[in-house]
């Protein structure tokens, strides 16, 4: 020991002080201040210093939450939910909250671009230049080689190209969305047709449930409507009229949805079929009566050892099921992501009217339709998207408009989108932000963010009422954008003849007005108005217009017990020894990565934040000597992809999950280059509904011998602060 | 490390360099202190006291006080609603970042600072409506150019006054001292 003052305890010293004169001048108010910049001239509806609260529609996902945003001098500075409106009730999720980072993104594309295709800057063009381009584009080309790719939200935009399509023999606009391919919708409604033979999606009503039972469906996440949902999940757990409810969730990995169940059964890849019918047999025998025919082949012994849930597990399960007032059963996700996913869909369906629920508080309904809501308007499956990259590739479309989607990222890359983009002459997106279909196109014509914007969205389920939500501009557009709407408008109208008899408008509003106005005669509105502007007025002030009536309506169910149902094994494509299950990134979703605020929004299970990984069970990570944040190489029959792996405990030693979300090659700075995308991985193998199988595949890992450390919030020594050595 | 720590500082010399070492940090730390209590930069210096000294009432321009938490920022259109009257403005040095926002329509950029941290949640209207008068918290605006805070807005500042406002009135007391009326 030195009998000296050390060198390191200066140094400490010395940090205290530095430390303690950072404290000091961080606490000042100098810290604190901020420029602040007047109105310039303010409206007269305005109060200096008073906020301002517009209603609007969220546009982060299909659902159609009603939002009411608070300005400030004229800048739009928080969302909250529309306490008006039916389906979310003033609620939104963090992705409605985010959308300001949307809106004052630094990436944005400003103004109206030409490039060429695959380079990241291009020459600026005037609107005027680039209204010439779209009236071009419709007027020399023939009907049947103009496309239109649109995404699931701006409903109002697909109504005016339907519009445009049937009158001037345009192909119909088809509409996509990733959301719309996890959820598996096609399936839901395809299992729904089969069984009552209508079309429609089901509305499941979890509130007034008393025993829920999901198979895959992660509707606390992003299925269908999660706001509503979630408020649906509150209220069977906490109810003034009924006991708190159970939940029961069948999937084999655990999701944020799985692990606010009461008990999670991880249920082996592909038996879910035959799992649901064993259920429904044995809760029928429990119930007595006749046995119905849908459950009379099943031996619930036979699939106890297929399944990996025990048989007394699988007792138990029904007798919860049978003798509960209130049973309840969804379908969704993963469940329906496989080759048998209609046949999963069906049985659900059908262990519902097994305890006969179908029509009462708590069971299952048809969803009420949107005003002008028709089955043309639906999101196309992957299958039919695969019909559309071929004639793409076959160079049956001469020009292509593309909005509100970003196939390129949210495809399966096996499906060929990028390449099969080279057999369309002229690619023109309407994107908002630079992403990877943007980049690959001709021109960039960018539309307002949704927040600048008008239009209106119909709710297609989760929410008792009719409801039609609508936007409005909160705020003066940023950028030199322009409404795609009004581009459409514009060109049609120079375009002339019978594009400018299809589109007769002034300009968006008039053609929203036109779309809206029907609605004044409804007996049912929640408001009434004699005139047009008075029911747009208050069309705006209320963020839509509903009705007050349930409209709920109740399936045929007289033949569903009796018919057969299928019970085999879905098929795994590929060689690999693991089960693949990608799922959709609560937090970030499909567009979500370019909004900073979602990205540093860690992972509900695994609290990772801005980036991807790979899920193993501990278990299997020991047999094959893996680490947490050892990288590792991913091998489907499709693709390849190397990621850092999460030893995540709530997953099937058999089976290894990847998050989609991230893995973006372009969308701006907080997106690029970060994380993988697991669409590089998914195959063309498709449900009897036409819905992707992307569940439905087996993959091989291999280490790589590279480390990539994954931030997150839990310690790196894990919560309970023990590591295996 | 507290033994070793003794013996040294029993050391004349090393006395004196612990002095030198204290002071530095001392006055680095008056340094940065003083550095938070400065005035910002303004893109006009503002003369409060000119308009003051016009008979202007605060509220004509901070409107926002008596009906809403923030008292704000006026328009230029509600600056030029006078200055386009006045011969000076067109040749004032002074004024000429106004009349150049005016032209060019882009705003100025001003600096708040009367200033609270996020976390307190103060309205101006309460305050107004109980019959406070600007100046209470602002300081006498008819002696100032640009604002400058006479005081720090800490939690003792608002504490003293409610105490006194509510003298004597218990219930009163209980209401203006509660921590949820302003964090919340």
């Amino acid at each position: 020991m030195s009998d000296k003052f050390s060198r390191r305890d200066f140094l400490k010293l010395a940090g205290v002080g530095a430390a303690t004169t950072a404290i000091l001048t961080g606490c000042g108010p100098a810290s604190r201040y901020v420029k602040r910049e007047p109105y310039m001239l303010m409206p007269e509806y305005n109060y200096n210093g008073l906020s301002t609260y517009y209603a609007t529609t969220c546009r982060e996902c299909a659902a159609g939450c009603g939002l009411v945003v608070r300005t400030f001098q004229g800048r739009a500075i928080k969302t909250e939910g529309n306490a008006n409106n039916p389906l979310n009730l003033g609620k939104t999720c963090a992705r409605g909250q985010a959308t300001l980072h949307g809106l004052y993104n630094p990436d944005r594309v400003t103004e109206p671009i030409k490039r060429k295709r695959g380079n990241a800057s291009g020459e600026t063009v005037t609107w005027d230049a680039a209204i010439q381009t779209v009236a071009d584009a419709l007027k020399n080309n023939q009907p049947n080689e103009i496309a239109f790719l649109l995404g699931t939200t701006s409903d109002h935009l697909f109504d005016l190209v339907a519009d445009l399509s049937t009158q001037t023999g345009i192909n119909a606009p088809i509409r996509f969305g990733a959301l719309s391919m996890f959820e598996s919708r096609a399936t839901l409604s395809k299992a729904a047709e089969n069984l009552f033979g209508k079309v429609g999606l089901p509305f499941f009503d979890v509130g007034k449930a008393q025993t829920v039972f999901s198979f895959g469906a992660n509707f606390l996440e992003t299925w269908l409507s999660p706001v509503s949902y979630t408020r649906g999940f509150a209220g069977l757990r906490e109810s003034k009229t009924k006991q708190r409810g159970t939940f029961v969730q069948f999937e084999s990995r655990m999701s944020s949805t799985a692990a606010k169940a009461d008990e999670w059964i991880p249920i082996r890849p592909g038996t879910e079929a035959m799992v649901i019918l064993a259920i429904g047999r044995l809760a029928s025998e429990l119930r007595g009566g006749p046995l119905p025919r849908a459950f009379a082949d099943i031996d619930p012994a036979g699939v106890a050892t297929k399944s990996d849930i025990k048989l007394e597990t699988l007792r138990h399960l029904a007798e919860l099921f049978a003798n509960s007032n209130g049973s309840l059963a969804i379908p969704g996700g993963a469940a329906l992501g496989q080759s048998n996913g209609l046949a999963v869909a069906e049985a659900v369906l059908t262990l519902n009217a097994a305890v006969g629920n179908f029509g009462k508080p708590g069971g299952v309904f048809f969803s009420p339709l949107a005003p002008n809501q028709t089955e043309y308007q639906r999101s196309a499956s992957v299958q039919e998207m695969q019909n559309f990259v071929k004639q793409m590739a076959n160079g049956k479309f001469k020009v292509l408009f593309v909005h509100g989607v970003n196939p390129a990222f949210e495809l399966p890359a096996s499906l060929g989108f990028k390449d099969a983009l080279k057999g369309v002459e002229r690619v023109i997106s309407f994107a908002t932000f630079p992403d990877e279909t943007a980049s690959e196109s001709d021109y960039v014509f960018p539309d307002h963010h949704g927040l600048e914007s008008w239009g209106y969205q119909r709710v297609t389920t989760g929410s008792v009422n009719s409801v039609i939500s609508g936007s409005q501009p909160v705020v003066v557009p940023l950028y030199n954008t322009r409404a795609t709407v009004d581009v459409l408008i514009a060109a049609a109208k120079l375009a002339g003849g019978k594009f400018a008899s299809a589109l007769p408008f002034k300009d968006e509003v008039e053609f929203l007005q036109s779309k809206i106005a029907p609605l004044m005669d409804a007996s049912d509105g929640f408001f009434a108005a004699p005139d047009i502007n008075t029911f747009m007025a208050n069309f705006q002030q209320y963020g839509g217009w509903w009705t007050t009536t349930d409209g709920r309506s109740l399936p045929n169910i007289a033949d569903v017990l009796n018919r057969s149902l299928k019970d085999a094994e879905s098929e795994f494509a590929g060689e690999g020894e693991f089960f693949f299950v990608p799922f959709v990134l609560p937090t970030i979703a499909e567009a979500g990565a370019n909004k900073p605020w979602l990205q540093e929004l860690p992972d509900p299970t695994t609290t990772v934040m801005w980036n991807t990984w790979v899920e193993i069970n501990p278990a299997t990570a020991d047999d094959l000597g893996i680490e947490d944040d050892d990288v590792v190489k991913i091998t489907s029959d499709a693709g390849e992809l190397e990621v850092p792996v999460y030893r995540y405990p709530a997953i099937r030693p058999d089976t290894i999950a990847i998050p989609f979300g991230q893995g973006h090659t372009a969308y701006g700075r907080y997106a690029e280059n970060r994380g993988v995308n697991p669409a590089d991985l998914l195959g063309q193998n498709f449900n009897d509904a036409g819905d992707l199988a992307f569940a439905g595949m087996k993959v091989k890992i291999q280490k790589t011998g590279k480390k990539q450390p994954l931030s997150r919030l839990e310690g790196k020594l894990g919560v309970y602060g023990f590591k295996k050595e | 490390m507290t033994k070793r720590l003794f013996d040294w500082l029993k050391q004349p010399l090393s006395l004196i360099a612990v002095g030198i070492v204290l002071l530095a940090l001392f006055s680095f730390a008056a340094y940065g202190v003083s550095l938070t209590q400065k005035s910002p930069e303004q893109p006009i210096q503002f003369p409060h006291k000119t308009h003051v000294s016009l008979g202007i009432q605060c509220l004509y321009c901070h409107a926002g006080a008596a009906r809403g938490p923030a008292a704000g920022i006026p328009s230029q259109a509600r600056c030029w609603g006078c200055h386009n009257q006045i011969a000076k403005t067109q040749t004032s040095q002074l004024l000429a970042p106004l009349k150049q926002a005016v032209i060019s329509g882009k705003p100025l950029e001003w600096v708040p600072v009367f200033i609270v941290p996020d976390f307190v949640h103060f309205n101006h209207r309460a305050h107004i409506a109980a019959g406070q008068n600007c100046e209470n918290c602002h300081g006498d605006m008819s002696k100032v150019t640009v604002a400058e805070s006479p005081q720090v807005f800490n939690m003792g500042f608002c504490l003293n006054c409610h105490k006194k406002v509510a003298a004597g009135n218990q219930a009163l007391l209980v209401k203006l001292t509660d921590c949820g009326t302003c964090h919340y």
